[in-house]
């Protein structure tokens, strides 16, 4: 089964832009956690372990691609049929599971993420774990599920965001809301990834939204920065 | 009204000082930082201990802020920001 739609011309430019994505999402990490040492406000480390879940899904892809690019060069080298087989069949087992902890990790992530803003952070958590696990194991099967619950997610991400921009009115909160949107837009991209035209533009979209996030980690920094220098006049 | 944390109000207090040049009165920190006597005497006391502010060389009893408090209200202000862009 094929379980990676990269088409041939466009394997490495995927893994940069994956690359690119997991050190915006660990900067996030990075930049929650120094922010919860600093006033102990427990949201700001559930956030920072949902960048860090989506990131270590990022690392996941990317290990799995590299993979995949080793691995065709190995069986082609190799050549023996019963040798061959033994390679393919541990690195499906690999593939397998680092698809699965992909998807688990990134839907874990946007769950936080989702319900951060909410007043009250508990839930049905065990029902909504049972429902990732299933949906992390059946997208082995049917790819476009994982996707599709990726997309719920960004949408109810992007409708609590809204809600935190009416009252904030933060110029910083429209830019994340703006990313996350585009993500939502690359999932629905990414269903369509049969055809590699859909899968290529998905990634560029995926691309765009990183670029976003890292103009808005930019922008908090520096408006930490101009507030201080505002104080100084 | 939310109450305020120690940290907020460590905050409020470098940053009325910053707002003001660096350099203030005690009894300006008092009412500008909203805080009665004895609040304030406990968190200079804090301050001091951190390094935050320093008293001056001048005649005048000023209270100044360090390079280590400004760094820390540097850092404290991104995540104010922070808190705020994801309304945490």
């Amino acid at each position: 089964m094929k379980i990676v739609f990269t088409p041939d011309w466009f394997l490495g430019h995927d893994v940069l832009i994956d690359v690119f994505s997991f050190v915006i999402l660990f900067l996030f990490f990075l930049f929650s956690v120094k922010s919860y040492k600093l006033n102990k406000n427990k949201r700001l480390l559930y956030l920072g372990i949902g960048f860090l879940l989506i990131a270590l899904a990022e690392l996941s892809i990317i290990l799995t691609k590299f993979a995949i690019f080793y691995d065709t060069t190995l069986t082609s080298s190799i050549g023996g049929l019963i040798i061959t087989y033994q390679v393919v069949s541990s690195v499906d087992i690999i593939y397998y599971l680092s698809f699965f902890f992909e998807r688990l990790f990134t839907l874990s992530g946007l769950y936080i993420i989702y319900r951060l803003p909410l007043k009250k952070l508990s839930g049905d958590f065990v029902l909504v774990s049972y429902f990732i696990i299933i949906a992390s194991v059946m997208c082995h099967n049917f790819y476009y599920i994982y996707h599709l619950t990726a997309l719920i997610f960004l949408g109810l991400i992007t409708r609590n965001y809204i809600k935190v921009y009416r009252k904030n009115k933060s110029a910083n909160t429209q830019i994340f809301i703006l990313a996350m949107s585009l993500l939502a837009i690359s999932q629905v991209m990414f269903v369509l990834s049969k055809v590699s035209y859909f899968y290529v533009t998905a990634q560029i979209i995926q691309l765009t939204s990183y670029i976003t996030l890292l103009i808005l980690i930019i922008k908090i920094t520096k408006n930490g920065k101009k507030n201080q220098n505002k104080h100084n006049l | 009204m939310e109450r305020r944390t120690r940290i907020n109000i460590i905050y409020d207090i470098l940053r009325v000082i910053q707002e003001r040049g660096g350099e203030i009165k005690k009894t300006h920190i008092m009412y500008r930082a909203n805080l009665s006597h004895n609040q304030m005497k406990l968190y200079l006391a804090e301050l001091y201990k951190k390094k935050f502010i320093e008293n001056t060389d001048s005649d005048k009893p000023l209270i100044k802020i360090t390079k280590k408090g400004q760094d820390f209200l540097r850092q404290y202000s991104q995540v104010k920001e922070f808190e705020k862009t994801f309304g945490l």
